[in-house]
């Protein structure tokens, strides 16, 4: 079965090659213009000891990694149940985990291009970084593009439209990478706030990114590599669970 | 293993607005081998539903399906494999060319690697498409696409050929050209299921057909013999003024009405004494599959 869903793994990778330049250009531009705006407003200071447009930089690029991995399948699939092509899934010998898991890699693959071709593109602007750990940076990364990867798959395979998409995106993911210490240590957040984001998954991933590049992290890192590994579980199995409730009707 | 497809007392419930609609009660039927397999009914009978169980795509209430012995609902994965399904519905991969469509949708059909590229080119020719295997796919016209979408179910020689009004929208020619492929297939073996709304085109293609009708159904067997069983019962006639209170039983087709007798000689003389010198023709003859159809499901 491995066959069938490397076919529709290397479909979904030749999709967004397809659009490569709208894959690759926005969260490259939006990187840009965070980077200008974050060193010309804070480009002296540091954060644990870190430039903070290091530090400003990792927390960017593993949001570009999470944006890019989220919306692959999502949209993929709405897109799929609006043109009616998710019938190509529905009759072909592909188990709902074959189906799930295909889509969850293309987007983790599409996550990870994107970041590589980000930093060719951009490392250039900020100050030389040494990372720590390389091979726990790329096991992470991995994790990060699976984790959000399946959640589009999850989301995808539920939203009927893509109001109901977008209403996700916009209301529920931006959020939390804005409440995960993308731009700022948690630990700077009033009560409250470092409250709920020590909650957020999504800073748990910043966190385990951050420790990995520079050997520093905001809250326990057992705890964010914890997380990680639990959620990526959980969503591994919803992400089967969804797609045949919800593709299989 | 004698049948293609066997279905066993299926139902399938749907929950509605207001509470549930059975699309299909209790409906069972056989197609046998190598047979092309008409498969007729009005509009909302229930024809699209099954073939969205045989295909795996939805599970019945209750019943079962099993595909040359296969069993649909236990094992749904070896039970595509056997299948190719070309849908009523023109979808295809917009951003892809033909080639890329097919190749992609051939692998996850299992199609190796290494045979792909000459399985496409073999089908595309076969459906006089070869030309345009590096054109997007979303350039093609109407009948293209259709063909389009019947290559995609050739590509892994699948057992069991489904069709789903193949030919919905397509001119003649193209028409002719798919009734062809059909044949090929047959005459190699593969077993074909199809829907249809052009009756012509099942008395054309099929040797064997079921009638369902409100998810049941009312009439199945080889196709010679429900003509011949329809056509002993058929009186036939016209009116010069067909606005006129009929007969029980008659029905209209066309310029003409049509009566299922019981005793000929009877029931022309009560027909005749119903419409007097109205009636223009009198007949009795063979029935059309079309006055079949209307006769069985009216």
């Amino acid at each position: 079965m491995m066959q069938y869903s490397w076919a529709l793994y290397a479909r979904e990778v030749k999709r967004f090659q397809k659009i490569l330049l709208d894959t690759l250009l926005s969260p490259i531009v939006s990187l840009l213009l965070y980077l200008s705006v974050f060193g010309v407003i804070l480009g002296n200071s540091f954060v644990f000891g870190i430039p903070y447009v290091s530090y400003v930089y990792v927390g960017l690029l593993t949001m570009s990694l999470v944006n890019a991995s989220f919306s692959n399948p999502a949209f993929a699939l709405v897109i799929g149940k609006n043109l009616g092509t998710n019938v190509d899934l529905q009759v072909v010998p592909l188990r709902p985990f074959g189906i799930a898991f295909a889509y969850a890699f293309a987007a983790a693959t599409r996550g990870m291009l994107t970041l590589v071709v980000a930093v060719l593109i951009t490392v250039w602007f900020v100050p030389s970084i040494t990372i720590l750990n390389p091979l726990l940076l790329i096991v992470t990364l991995v994790m990060t593009g699976l984790l959000f990867g399946c959640l589009g798959v999850i989301f995808g395979a539920y939203a009927k439209n893509f109001e109901a998409l977008t209403f996700v995106t916009s209301f529920v993911l931006q959020p939390m990478i804005f409440l995960a210490g993308t731009f700022y240590p948690i630990s700077s957040l009033p009560g409250f706030w470092q409250t709920v984001a020590a909650w957020n998954p999504v800073h748990h991933v910043m966190n385990a990114v951050r420790y990995s590049v520079f050997g520093i992290s905001d809250s326990n890192v057992f705890v964010s590599y914890g997380v990680l590994v639990g959620l990526l579980g959980i969503v591994l199995v919803l992400s089967h669970v969804f797609t045949k409730k919800f593709l299989y009707r | 293993m004698k049948y293609a497809l066997e279905i066993k007392g299926v139902t399938k419930e749907f929950d509605g607005g207001k509470g549930k609609f059975t699309a299909l009660d209790n409906l069972s039927f056989s197609i046998e081998q190598g047979k092309i397999h008409g498969l007729l009914g009005p509009n909302g009978a229930g024809k699209s539903t099954l073939i969205s169980l045989i295909t795996g795509m939805q599970r019945p209430t209750s019943g079962s399906l099993f595909v040359f012995g296969v069993d649909v609902v236990k094992d749904p994965q070896a039970a595509k494999k056997l299948i190719g399904i070309v849908p009523q519905e023109l979808v295809i991969e917009a951003a892809f060319t033909v080639y890329e469509v097919l190749y992609y949708f051939a692998g996850m059909n299992g199609v190796p690697v290494q045979n792909r590229k000459q399985k496409i080119e073999e089908v595309l020719a076969s459906l006089d498409l070869l030309d345009k295997i590096n054109e997007r796919a979303r350039s093609l016209s109407g009948g293209m696409k259709r063909r389009l979408m019947v290559a995609k179910a050739m590509l892994h020689d699948p057992k069991l050929l489904i069709l789903d009004e193949p030919t919905a929208g397509v001119d003649v020619s193209l028409r002719q050209k798919m009734w062809e492929v059909v044949r090929t297939l047959h005459e190699k073996g593969t077993s074909v299921l199809f829907t249809t709304h052009y009756l012509e085109e099942a008395e054309q293609l099929c040797e064997t057909v079921t009638v369902i009708n409100k998810g049941k159904v009312i009439k199945d067997g080889n196709l010679k013999d429900l003509q011949r069983e329809f056509s002993k019962e058929l009186i036939s006639f016209e009116l010069y003024k067909p606005d006129v209170a009929h007969a029980a039983g008659v029905y209209k087709e066309g310029n003409e009405f049509h009566v299922v007798y019981k005793d000929l000689a009877d029931d022309m003389r009560t027909l005749i004494a119903h419409y007097g010198d109205n009636i223009k023709t009198i007949k009795s003859g063979a029935a059309s599959l079309e006055s079949i159809f209307l006769t069985l499901t009216k």
